[in-house]
């Protein structure tokens, strides 16, 4: 069974149509890379999965539930939306890592505020605790940030701050990681880093979508790869037949365009 | 003399203190109030939030004070003179002037909270959405996004706009005299009366520079324990 299905999403902004009609399912453990042109509808995509943005029309089905449904009149609970997000793991373009809390507490900050609902949590709470920060320093160590737990973001370097950020999403155990251009920020020097953590996910057989313009990463680490183009699928097809093969004549001309 | 003088002048300079800090303690969590009324969703609440900054704001803080103190006397008077027995006129007729030290807190708070919701207001949309986006997808409410990621950052980029604010606040209590408030320039210009003498009013000049000082080395100690981080 599909871990993700998307079915016919429709998103618009005012009156300019983003998203017409976008369909596409993945498997439990599956890298998805979505390239395309900017505003293709890519990133758009990727925010109404996770509720950041609210879809007009379509569904989201997650594990077979449907997690979110257009034709739905009623509007969902705050409550019941941060339950939905949770399944997924967000990292930003620009890391919006909290400048205020150095790495470790930008990582366990959530977790500790979330165990709080926890029944057990007044009789245990130091235990709670100590798991979620020997959790949040076995993340950020196999990252390559053991010696970084309490710089604060200003002190890091894009990529490290991106890595952090990384880091932070998947200290909720997240069944899918969404990834939105998650080195279009960094210089190209220090994208590799950040790359090398995200291959070291897909490695560890982490459900993934990544929206990105480093084809060469894309092709190396993905199963699938999804063109999008005019808020529609284009092609979709694994990365030997998008690029050595691609069919359509929008890929062709996006493919020229691009630097491998 | 000069002790006579200090010591008068001290005890003016205890209510310019008093009407400081009471201002403080209530217009700041107010004005937080109606900063959060001026960026409601509701637009009634919304439309009367900008409506009562933009009276308060665009009226003189002293003719502010006149008003608050004398109106309700004004109006009583006026409903005695007018009575016609029903019950709204009867309730109008018991309407006397605020004490007038109350009178003086209610337009200091109410003017500042105005000004001071302004500032929040820069503060708080001058965070990019980003943070509030992050705070979503970590599973946060929207409280525990505001109070432990937003409201930091925005007291950190406050701290400049808000100690000029305050500072203006403490020349501003000598308008209380408006409305007969016993602060330290009226107790200064009894000099003149009493004794033909202007210099202790020149004199007051020394507290608030002192006072003001003071403030200036504190809002700096603030900045400074807050630059631990950029952004």
């Amino acid at each position: 069974m599909a871990i993700l299905e998307i079915k016919n999403l429709v998103k618009s902004f005012d009156k300019t149509e983003v998203l017409k009609d976008v369909s596409f399912s993945m498997e439990k453990g599956e890298v998805v890379s979505i390239i395309g042109s900017s505003g293709s509808g890519k990133t758009t995509l990727l925010r109404c999965i996770n509720f950041l943005e609210k879809a007009d029309k379509g569904q989201v089905v997650l594990n077979g539930e449907v997690i979110f449904d257009g034709d739905k009149k009623k509007e969902m609970l705050p409550a019941e939306i941060r339950e939905k997000q949770l399944k997924f793991g967000f990292v930003f373009q620009s890391f919006n890592l909290f400048p205020q809390y150095n790495v470790i507490d930008n990582v366990t900050l959530a977790p500790k505020l979330i165990a709080k609902s926890r029944p057990d949590f007044k009789q245990n709470k130091a235990k709670i605790y100590a798991e979620i920060e020997e959790q949040a320093k076995n993340l950020l160590n196999s990252a390559g940030l053991s010696d970084k737990y309490l710089s604060y973001p200003c002190e890091l370097s894009g990529g490290q701050q991106q890595r952090v950020a990384i880091c932070r999403a998947l200290q909720l155990n997240p069944e899918i990681m969404l990834f939105d251009e998650p080195t279009s920020a960094l210089d190209p020097e220090i994208t590799n880093e950040v790359l090398k953590v995200i291959k070291s996910l897909a490695d560890g057989n982490m459900t993934m979508i990544i929206v990105t313009h480093e084809m060469a990463f894309a092709r190396n680490v993905s199963d699938r790869i999804v063109f999008m183009d005019d808020g529609v699928i284009a092609e979709e097809g694994t990365p030997e037949e998008i690029f050595t093969n691609p069919k359509s004549k929008r890929l062709k001309e996006f493919l020229s365009n691009v630097r491998m | 003399m000069f002790v006579k003088v200090t010591l008068s002048l001290l005890e003016g300079f205890y209510t310019t203190f008093e009407i400081f800090i009471l201002t403080l303690l209530f217009a700041l969590p107010l004005g937080l109030i109606i900063c959060f009324g001026s960026m409601s969703k509701f637009q009634p609440i919304k439309w009367l939030s900008k409506l009562l900054i933009w009276v308060i704001r665009g009226t003189p803080l002293m003719l502010q004070l006149i008003i608050i103190y004398y109106g309700p006397g004004l109006v009583g008077t006026w409903a005695q003179a007018n009575q016609d027995g029903s019950a709204i006129m009867k309730w109008l007729a018991t309407w006397q002037c605020f004490d007038r030290f109350l009178a003086v807190m209610m337009g200091f708070v109410l003017n500042y909270a105005c000004y001071f919701s302004e500032i929040y207001r820069g503060g708080i949309e001058s965070i990019s959405k980003g943070q509030y986006e992050a705070g979503q997808v970590l599973g946060l409410t929207k409280s525990q996004t505001f109070f432990k990621v937003i409201l930091f950052q925005v007291i950190k980029r406050i701290v400049p706009p808000m100690s000029n604010e305050i500072i203006t606040l403490v020349k501003d209590t000598s308008l209380a005299r408006i409305i007969m408030v016993y602060e330290i320039i009226w107790n200064a210009q009894k000099f003149i009366k009493s004794d033909g003498l202007l210099w202790p009013l020149f004199y007051t000049g020394v507290f608030y520079l002192a006072f003001s000082g003071i403030l200036s080395l504190l809002f700096g100690y603030i900045e400074k324990k807050m630059n631990y981080y950029r952004g």
